[in-house]
This record gives structure tokens, sequence and C-alpha cells, in this order.
């Protein structure tokens, strides 16, 4: 246990021989590195260590077991610049709580957080005096063990055998055998002409203090493993990877729900994506008004067909075409005449013709080319068409029919009843008779 | 055991004994002299007397938060059984006691609040009581007849502890008898008690109410704090100043002045602290009843002062009571007395006037009157008070240790 | 002078001509060192203290599995809700600190007024602000919901590039809980190394030699270091004063700064502060009064110690009393109905029972401290600091609960109540602290002796 460097009174023995033979015998010659003194009580000690201060000794301690008052005095001790440090560090603290609330807040990442200002300095002012406590505090512990040079595990002291009770109840001068004035029976004489009740003298070992070797160690491979971490970092950041990178705050990226293609054990068509309930009808899709939307009503007894996705079921059989205009039509006739012109030559007389013949530009191109798929457009003025409902006419524009496609989606409902309106022109303006000529033109006519 | 006036440092003059009357008549005369004055200039403004009255409350709430710190140093120290503090005591129940004259110049509120001429509190004036807001406050406590019963509560609670404590000490002058140091400190913590709920309501009553709407409840806990640094601040000053003229050089030394300035300056910090507190938490809230106060002492020339007072008050003296050589010189001690005395002067400015004028600040010769005026009354009324008693408690047990104190 | 000797077992009295000494039945150095140091150097524990430590370590168990729970399945395993958004997290959180901060009132501001009574329970009283502080520090760190980013509430270069809002008193809180944690930590171990060193002086084996050793850090004594040891002393006295005024302070403004009618009044802060002392105080007597019978220090935490602890509850009873009044008169007379609804429904609405349990703890029971028996009498100090403790936590949860279950709009109200999560959490943090805290008493030195033996009548040892 002699190379322990924290021994104190060592319990198991107090052969100072003892140890300093195994000393020896472990790192050889043995020096005298200082005195202890040892006082009965704090007041000789105090007066002691004036005399000693007086005597002209640099090199040199006092030890109790609590601070002694006044022992700085009498020891000549000059005072700490701790109060220096602590002041420093606390404006330091101060300062850098402002520059980083300033910096932070108002420059580098303004959050508008209820209408104050970027840079509030009454609501600053908490976490500055933190810091300001905080940095002067570190500096006052931080400073106090550097200035006391704490830690210090090995000092000559710690080999007397009766430096054990520093701690409890004893007082103690030590001089250090550097001193200038130091002389080991000179000293010896003064320590106990001050009242001195023990004087031991201490050694240590020429080779100095060394950390011991399972501490080095210990250091050595705690430093080496305290490495990896940034050397993996370093590492990692110059490499590449074709995994995926890994993803350890996971948040609520991956929830329990049913994402639109999943499948489920819930159902038996293993479908997560629901289908709407029979007789869904999308928002704005109602079309109560069978009349305007339609065109046709279902003969009773036909049973609840519905709309919508329903409406496959029906046939021709259960309709009933209107063969009057919607009252929403009839309401403003002149109008929509103009605008199912208009429309008709857009959309309808590409294929049908200007005239409703079914003599289109489409259709004359394609019997040009003698396309073999083609159907001639049906000409609006044949008995048959003339002969249809307007609801039917309507529903043909909405549903298409035969090689005519829908044109629901391009033509909106008021203007189909336009193109409509406008057909059943066409259609008398080619069958018409002189009782259909205004009287006012009727004479030009011959 | 005894204690005799023999552990009192002998030769050393410890009464006012030696002082010229004069001083006390000239001092009362430059009191009621600038008072006058003060009273004819406001009778000038015609304002019905406003300009007067708010430079009059300001003062005089200054002059008397020396006192009720005073007496709060008085009550504490018995209460925690200070040994440090026996030499000075004398001399703060001495200032604690000068309620009478307190009570004396309290008057002219109390006659224009009881007049209903609403030149002071505008919940006092004809008009008061007419918004919903404040019915009820001036059906139940902000009405002229409570007003007055409290006031009359108030100076009765303080001068009863006041005189309490001095005469039991000027008692103990002649009897040195420990008995009555058990009396004092076996009534201090009541009496603390009783301290904070008459201090913190008058200052609801006389200072708080200049605002009817606005409301803190920390604000009777800022008077306070005000309260003591003033009075430390004036006690060091007195000290220096008896010190001066030869009296009491042995009772008071350095070690004494010391931790005077100790506690002034923790309560120059905790000062700012209250403030800061009732500051921040109305700002920050944000609401437009409690933020109309601190909006006027924001605006125009009022935001100068606010700005004077946070660096007067707080910031430039927390760094020069700091080091500790500033505390145990003399020169440089008495220097920040003195501008702390000034700072707590305009802290009460600060808290009466812009709720009275929110225009901006107008000191003038009327505040000048009424500051020498109700200060020459008062430092009248503290040293007839004092009369030809001793300025140390000569007979406290407690005096040897106090003579002998260190700081460490 | 002479003085007449004191019955050598009771300073209690209450003579001005002479200090009551502040240790009794004659003790000089070697005596003082012997009492608190075969506390911690006993081989084996008495069977009391492993039943104590079991029992807490088992709740102590039951509290981190609890943290684990709460982690993985979120906060809804709570009663926090909408409105009472905070409820026992907060409470929790808030009376854990509000306990710490005795120990360093005893420790910082007693000894700025040279109070030398607080020699003989300061390290106790340190011990118990660092274990409080680290109940306390664990409530906002897992109540936020994803606790596996605590850690964006520090302001560290990121590469979301974001900063923390410094206008929010809860980094405030972030701020000032972990200044206190270190400044506490610090503060009671720079305390402990001188008595760190004994107990190395004194150790047995060799394996206390060299734990004991370390944290000594080779402390000898010198007169040099005592000097430096007492100025920093001094500095951290100095600077956790203001301190722990601030991190009780910045806790009320975690509710001071908002508009909740109840939260929303200015005397918060020194309100708090004073609470906070007053509970913790409760606290160290309730620790203390068991301690020193079952520790044998009753000649070093003598009665006096006990009588002034109990001066210092009554008077913080007292401020706290005051404080009730204050906030009850404005807001009566504020006018503004929020404010007044706030206080009535505390009084007469669906937490009435813990509002008038507080007002009876908190400011009724103590003031049995008026009187000199119940200031002296271990026993009933005890069951006054058990109710103290009581009635502070009920003040919190009054504060926090009745003010967020009815706030201004009444369609938006709605009642807290407790899960069993909530209340094994707080028996567990108890737990967690008494753990703590026999450990400390097991292991190192709980009465600062170097201190101590600085009070001593003069001329002992």
């Amino acid at each position: 246990m002699a190379d322990a460097p924290k021994t104190a009174a060592a319990p198991e023995g107090t052969d100072g021989q003892g140890t300093d033979r195994r000393l020896v015998a472990k790192h050889g010659r043995l020096v005298v590195a200082g005195l202890l003194a040892e006082f009965p009580s704090a007041e000789t000690l105090k007066a002691a260590a004036a005399r000693v201060r007086d005597e002209g000794f640099t090199r040199w301690d006092v030890h109790s077991p609590f601070p002694i008052h006044g022992i700085e005095q009498a020891m000549g001790i000059r005072p700490t610049p701790l109060p220096w440090l602590v002041l420093a560090a606390g404006i330091a603290g101060g300062v850098a709580a402002i520059a980083m609330q300033w910096w932070m807040n108002a420059v580098a990442y303004p959050l508008v957080i209820s209408g104050k200002p970027f840079f509030s300095l009454p609501a600053n002012i908490p976490v500055v005096f933190e810091l300001v406590v905080l940095f002067a505090a570190l500096a006052a512990f931080g400073g106090a063990m550097a200035l006391s040079r704490l830690p210090q595990f090995s000092h000559f002291v710690f080999r007397a055998s009766a430096f054990g009770r520093v701690t409890t109840d004893g007082f103690f001068i030590s001089i250090e055998a550097a001193d200038a004035k130091f002389d080991e029976s000179a000293t010896r004489e003064l320590m106990e002409s001050l009242g001195a009740r023990g004087v031991e003298i201490c050694r240590e070992s020429t080779g100095g203090r060394h950390l011991p070797k399972a501490l080095t160690w210990g250091l050595v491979v705690v430093g080496a493993l305290a490495l990896l971490p940034p050397l993996g970092i370093a590492a990692a950041r110059h490499r590449k990877s074709e995994k995926p990178r890994l993803h350890p705050i996971q948040d609520m990226d991956f929830q329990p729900k049913y994402k639109a293609q999943a499948h489920s054990a819930l159902f038996p068509d293993g479908r997560a994506m629901r289908p709407p309930v029979p007789g869904t009808i999308a928002v704005g899709n109602l079309n109560a008004d069978a009349h305007y939307y339609l065109g046709y009503r279902l003969k009773q007894g036909t049973g609840d067909r519905g709309q919508g996705t329903e409406a496959k079921g029906q046939t021709e059989d259960d309709r009933e075409y209107f063969t009057t205009f919607p009252p929403q039509v009839e309401a403003k006739m002149r109008e929509l005449m103009d605008r199912g012109q208009g429309r008709f030559n857009i959309y309808c007389a590409p294929c049908h013709g200007l005239v409703g013949e079914g003599d289109g530009m489409t259709s004359v191109r394609a019997l040009e080319r003698r396309d073999p798929e083609w159907q001639v457009p049906t000409s609006l003025h044949k008995p048959a068409v003339r002969g249809q409902p307007v609801g039917r006419l309507f529903n043909t524009i909405t549903h298409g029919l035969g090689k005519m496609p829908s044109y629901a989606a391009q033509i909106p409902v008021e203007d189909r009843w336009a193109i409509v309106l406008y057909v059943r022109a066409l259609e008398r303006s080619q069958n018409a008779g002189s009782e259909d000529v205004p009287e006012d033109i009727r004479p030009q006519l011959r | 055991m005894q204690a005799s006036a023999s552990s009192h440092p002998a030769g050393e003059r410890t009464t006012l004994e030696g002082l010229p009357p004069r001083v006390a008549l000239v001092l009362a005369a430059m009191g009621l002299g600038g008072l006058a004055v003060g009273f004819g200039l406001g009778l000038a403004q015609g304002d019905a007397l406003r300009s007067f009255f708010r430079s009059y409350l300001a003062n005089y709430c200054y002059f008397l938060s020396i006192s009720l710190g005073a007496l709060f140093f008085v009550t504490l120290g018995h209460a925690t059984r200070a040994g440090w503090s026996v030499t000075t005591r004398r001399l703060a129940e001495l200032v604690a006691a000068n309620v009478p004259c307190l009570a004396i110049l309290f008057l002219p509120i109390l006659v224009t609040v009881l007049s209903g001429s609403g030149s002071l509190y505008s919940w006092n004036g004809s008009s008061a009581g007419s918004e919903d807001l404040l019915r009820h406050k001036t059906a139940y406590y902000l009405n002229p007849g409570f007003f007055a019963v409290r006031a009359v509560f108030y100076f009765a609670v303080w001068g009863w502890m006041a005189r309490f404590f001095l005469l039991r000490s000027t008692e103990q002058d002649a009897s040195a008898d420990p008995a009555l140091t058990q009396r004092m400190e076996r009534f201090s913590p009541a009496a603390l008690v009783l301290f904070a709920f008459t201090v913190t309501f008058a200052s609801f009553d006389w200072l708080m109410s200049l605002e009817p709407a606005w409301f803190s409840t920390i604000f009777g806990v800022y008077y306070f704090s005000g309260a003591t640094v003033g009075f430390l601040a004036a006690i060091i000053l007195l000290a220096m100043l008896l010190q001066a003229t030869g009296r009491l050089t042995s009772s008071i030394t350095v070690e004494h002045y010391h931790d005077l300035a100790k506690l002034l300056f923790a309560l120059v910090v905790f000062w700012g602290y209250i403030a800061f507190s009732q500051y921040m938490l109305i700002w920050y809230a944000n609401i437009p009843e409690e933020t109309s106060w601190y909006l006027v002492r924001q605006s125009g020339s009022w935001k100068w002062v606010s700005v004077v007072l946070l660096f007067g008050h707080l910031l430039i003296p927390f760094f020069g009571l700091l080091p500790r050589e500033a505390k145990r010189r003399k020169a440089i001690l008495g220097f920040w007395a003195g501008w702390l005395l000034v700072a707590h002067w305009l802290d009460l400015y600060w808290l009466v006037v812009p709720s009275l004028e929110a225009a901006g600040l107008r000191l003038g010769l009327i505040d000048a009157g009424c500051l020498v005026g109700i200060g020459g009354v008062y430092f009248a009324g503290v040293l007839w008070t004092a009369g030809t008693r001793p300025l140390v408690p000569l007979g406290d047990p407690r005096l040897e240790e106090s003579l002998a104190f260190e700081n460490s | 002078m002479s003085t007449p000797d004191l019955p050598a077992d009771d300073n209690t009295a209450n003579d001005p001509t002479r200090r009551a000494p502040l240790v009794i039945g004659r003790q000089d150095y070697a005596s003082v060192t012997e009492t608190v140091a075969k506390v911690a150097e006993r081989r084996t524990c008495s069977p009391l203290w492993y039943g104590a430590f079991l029992v807490s370590s088992a709740l102590t168990g039951v509290f981190f599995l609890l943290i684990g729970y709460l982690i993985v399945t979120g906060v809804g395993v709570w009663g926090n809700n909408i409105p009472a958004a905070w409820a026992f997290d907060i409470v929790n959180f808030v009376f854990w600190i509000g306990i710490g901060h005795a120990g360093t009132l005893i420790s910082a501001i007693l000894f700025l007024f040279r109070q030398k009574w607080r020699t003989s329970i300061n390290r106790f009283a340190e011990a118990m602000t660092v274990f409080a502080v680290a109940c306390a520090g664990i409530f906002p760190a897992i109540h936020i919901g994803r606790v596996w980013v605590v850690y964006w509430l520090a302001p560290y270069p990121n590469q979301m590039q974001i900063w923390p809002n410094f206008r929010s008193p809860l980094l405030w809180d972030v701020f000032a809980v972990s200044t206190y944690a270190t400044v506490s930590v610090m503060f009671w171990y720079l305390g402990m190394i001188p008595d760190l060193a004994t107990l190395r002086d004194r150790a047995g084996t060799k394996l206390r030699r060299l734990a004991y050793g370390a944290f000594a850090l080779g402390w000898r004594g010198s007169a040099r270091q005592w000097h430096v040891y007492e100025r920093a002393y001094l500095f951290l006295a100095a600077l956790a004063t203001p301190l722990v005024l601030s991190v009780h302070s910045v806790v009320s403004f975690d509710f001071a700064v908002s508009q909740v009618p109840g939260w929303h009044t200015t005397i918060f802060p020194p309100y708090f502060v004073v609470g906070a002392i007053f509970s913790g105080f409760a606290m160290v007597i309730m620790l203390m009064v068991p301690a020193r019978e079952f520790f044998g220090l009753k000649n070093l935490v003598t009665a006096r110690h006990l009588e002034n602890m109990n001066k210092i509850l009554l008077a913080t009873s007292c401020i706290i009393g005051y404080s009730y009044v204050m906030e009850l008169f404005i807001a009566w007379y504020s006018g503004n109905p929020y404010e007044r609804f706030a206080f009535m429904n505390r009084a007469f609405g669906p937490y009435a029972p813990a509002y008038w349990t507080m007002i009876t703890c908190n400011v009724v029971v103590p003031q049995l401290m008026w009187i000199k028996k119940c200031r002296v009498t271990p026993w009933i100090m005890f069951v006054v600091a058990v109710l103290v403790n009581v009635g502070m936590w009920l003040e919190r949860f009054v504060i926090i609960v009745s003010s967020l279950s009815r706030d201004f709009l009444p369609s938006s109200w709605g009642l807290f109540v407790p899960t069993k999560i909530d209340v094994l959490m707080l028996m567990g943090s108890f737990g967690m602290f008494f753990t703590l805290f026999l450990l400390f008493c097991r292991f190192l030195p709980i009465v600062a002796m170097a201190e101590v033996k600085q009070v001593l009548p003069h001329g002992e040892g």
C-alpha cells in the first residue's frame, strides 16, 4: 500500500521507518521533503505562524481542521485574486447571454411570438441573470480548485503519521525542505521553541510523483474509447452509402392507419379503401330536378333504381322523356337560343354539320379517307330525330349515342338545353311551311 | 449578568446636548416656509391646488417611507436578536418614532380628501364613481370616510409600535434590565405582521389609488422595498453627520457602516427585483387595464425619468456598492447613500406624479417648496423626538457585542 | 465577567445577555468529528435504514418504470387534458423545486446573515436541495411529449437552423433550473471537501480511503487553501442567494406572464419564493426530526436549531397568508369579474376541499408555532411539517388546476381527474428523493463538521 499516493496516517502502521523501507525498495533513494510540527491549539498555532512568517520562511503552510480566524494576517497571505475571476466571469456571462438571445431570436431565426419585439429586453433578463450567476459560480468553484491547486493527491505531509488528525482536531505547521531557511535540526528546534508538541521529518522518493500505473492505463483506455465516436462521425461524413439513413426519431412517421391501396383483412374484398355506399351521390350531383338535369323521369313501378351508380341498371323502357323544356329554360328562351347556336356550332357542327344534316367536316374527311370504322352522323332532320322528345335529345348529349361520345364534361346542363333548343329551331327551319314565314316577309316569297 | 454603561466607550458624546436649539427651529422655519411657498405657488396655478397636492403627496410619501423603513429595521432587529445593529438602533428608533409629526403632515391630504375636492384623487371628486368599473371601489373602499378611518388606524398602529420600542429601549438605558429586551423581542413578530398589512394598505390607499382603475398585488412590497433603501441610505448619512459633529465617534465603527452598506446593497437589488417583477409581468401579458399605468411612464419625458430611475436606482449603485472598499470608506459610502436618497425620491415622484400629470416631467418651485417644506418639518420632528435621549441604547445587553463587532 | 452555567443539554433559553450555545453536551473537536463520522462509518446499517431503503427503492423502481411507460405510450396516461393541460406534472415540478430552496436558504442566505446556527443543518439541507432538484427536473423533461427531442430546448447549432424561443418563461425555466442544479451541486460539494477528507483520514478500508480520498481531492487543511475556499464559499453563497430568488421567480413567471385569471398577478415571484422556503423548511424539519434521533445528532442539531427553523416556518407562513390576502383583496378591488370568479371558484368550486385543506395546512396550522412549547417539541413540529408539505403541494395544485379548469369561457370548462399513473409517479418521486437521501445519510458526512467546529463555544478543543 505504500505506493498509494493518497496515503495519510496509515491506520495499519504508524511505522514511518517501515514505510520508508518499502518506499526505498520501490522507488529508490529518499530525500527529506519537509517538516511537520503539531501544535496543541489554534491560538498557539496562530502565534507560531506569525513567528515563522517573521523568521522569513516562504515555502511553508499551516494546516487545521477549520479555517482559523486571523490566520491570513499571521501568515502574511496575500488576498486571493478569485474575486476578479468571478467578476470577469459574471460579466462575460451577462454579455454572452444578451448576445446569444439577440442573435438567436432577432437575427438568425426571428419568430413572431405574440407580437413581442424580436429583441425583447424585459423577456431576456431572466436568462441573462441566470447565465451571469452560472458563469460566476463556475469561476468561483473552478477558480478555487485551480488557485488551491486541487486535486493534489500527493504531498509530503501525508507521509507523516500524525497528519491524519488534521481533519479532526490537529493543528500543524509544515515547512518545505526547498525553503531557503530550512535546516533539519535548526528548524526543528525553532518549532519546539514555539510550542510544538511533536515534530516529524517527512521524506519523499527522488523519483518524483507519478500517477499510479492503473490510473494511467485507465485514462489511456478511456481516452481511446472516447475518440471513437468523433472518428466515427468524421468517417461517416466523408463516406457515401446506398442504404437509407438511420431514422431514430420516428415521431409520427409510421402510423397505424390504412393508406389508399393497402390490403385489409377486415373486409371480404380485402380492400382497405372502401367504395362509397350504394346510392352515394357526390356533393353537387343530387340533381333532384330530373326534368332539368336528366331530361327524363323513371316510369312508375320501375322500382327505385336511384341515380348515380345505380343508374346503370336502367333501360330505355324505364324512362319517360320529357317533351317540354324545363321552366328554367323556358324563362330565358331568346337568350338561350343564341347561346345554343353558338354552342352547336362549336360542339355539334364538326360532325353533324352547320345545318344538322350529318355532313360535318369530320364526316366529310372520314368518308374521303374511306375510314372503314366511320359511321355517318345522324341527320337531325330525319323524322325519327324530329319526333324525339326534347328530353331525349338532352339525354343523347349527356350520355352519347353509338359513336357519339358523352359531352357532359364539356357542355354544362344549361348549355345542353340551349343546344336542344337550337336543334329544334334547325329542324323547323329545314321543314318549314309558308305559314312559318313571318307575315311581313311572306309577300317576298314567290 | 447586568450590562453596565461602563461597557460603552467612555468619553463619547452620546446625546444631542450641545446642539443649539436654533437648529431645530431653523429646520421647522424652513419647513413651514417651504410649505408656504409651495402652497402659495400652488394657489397661483389656479388648478384647484392639483400641482401643489401631487408634489405634496410625493414628498410626503418619501419622508414617510424613511420612517417606515426605520420602524422595520428596529422591529426586525428585535425579531432576529441582531447583535451588530444595536449601536445604530436608537437612531432608527428616533426616526421611526417621528409618527406624530408625520400624522400632522398628513392632515392636508386628509382634509382635501374629506372635502371631496378631487384635487388629488380622481375617485374623490364630484364625478367620482360614475364609471361602472369604479363603483364598487368607491362604494366600499375608496370613499372619504373609510379612507380617513384607515389613515387614522395606520398612524395609530405605527405610532404605538414606534413608541413602544423607543420607550422600552429608553427605559433600558437607565435600568439595563434584560427583561425589557425580552418584551421587545416577544412583541416584534406580531409587530412585523401588523407592519406588513398597514404599510401595504397605506400604499394602496395613498399611492395606488391615484389611478383607481389600476392594481398590482405586489405594490405594497414595492413601496416597502423602496422604504428600506431610503431608510438605510438616510441612517448612513445621519450617522456620518452625527459623527462629524463629534458624537457617537466610537460607537459606530467602520464595521457597522460595512454591514449597513451590505444591507443597502442587498436591498437595492431587492428593489430592482420587485420593480422588475411588476414591470415584466404587466409588459408580458400586455393587458390594457394594467399596462395603462406603465404606458404613461414610458411616454414623453416620463420615459427619460424611467430610464434614469433604472440606472440611478439599480444599475449604477449596484456596481458602486459592490466593492468591499466602497462599503468601508466613509467618503465613498456617503456618496452612494446620498445618491440613493436622491434616487429614492425620484422613485416616489415617479410613482405619484405621472398618474396625475401625464404630459411629462415638470419640476418646479412647488416641488422644491414641498421637498424643503416637508423635509424641514420632518427633521425638526426627529430632533424634537430625540430631545436629550442618548443616541445609543446604553442599557442594551448586546451593546458590548455590537461595539466589538467585526466583519470577517 | 462570569456567566452562569446553563444546563449542558438545553440551549433554548431566551436570555438576551448571552448568546445560546449552538453545540451542547460539552463537545470538542474530536467528539464532533466522532458523532458525525461514525454515521457514515458504520459497517452495517440498522434494520430501520434497510427497511426504509427497501421501500424507497421500490418506489423509485416504480417511478422509472412508469416514466418508461409514459414515454412509450404518451402523455395521455396522465389525467391532463384540455383545459387542464398542466396538472400533477407541473405541480410536482414546482413542489420539488420549492423544497430545494430551503437548502440553499439555509446554506447561502443564513450564511450571509451570519446565522451561525446553520452549521449543524446546512449539509443536510444542501443534500436535500440537490436531490429535490433532481426529482424536480424529471417532470418538465417528461411532460413535453416527445421526450427524445428534449435537447431541442438547448441553444445548439443545428441543421434545422432553428433556435429556442427566449421570450418564453418555459425556456427561462430550462436555464434557471439547470443553473440552480449546477450551482447547488458545486456548493454542496465544495462544502463537503474538508469533511470528505475527514472521512478519508479515518477510513478503515482501502476502498473507503480511495473513494473518499478521490472526492476529497487531496485536501490537507492548508491555510492557503482555506483562504481560497472561504472566498469561494462566500461567492457561491452570495451568488446562490439571488439565484434561489430568481429560480422560483422564473418558475412563478410560468404562470404569472399568462393572462389566466388567478395566475396573472404581480405578487407571484416573491410569493412563490417565500412559499418555496416555507415548504422546504417543512421538509428539512420533517427529515431532521427523525434523523437526529436515529443518527444521534441531538447535541449538534439541538432544540434551538429546531426552534429557529420553526420560527422561519412561522414567518414564511405569515407571508404566505399575507399573499393570499393580497390576491383576494386585489381580486375584489380590481373589479375584474374573471379574477373574482377565479377566487370564488377556488373556495367554492369543484376543488374547494383542496383549497380549504391548503388554507388550514399553510396558514392556520403553523400558527401553533407562536407557542414556545410547540417550537421545541419534536413530534409536534414533525406533524406540522408534514401538514405544511401537504398544504404546499395542494397550493400548487389549487393554483394550477382550479385556474385552468375554469377560465374565461364556460363552454371550455373541464374537470381534471388524476389517473393512477399521476398518483403513482408522485409517490415514486418521493421514493427517488428518499432513496438518494438515505444513501447520503449512509455514505456521506451529514453534518458540516468543519463548520460546526468553528462555532463551538470558545476554548474547546
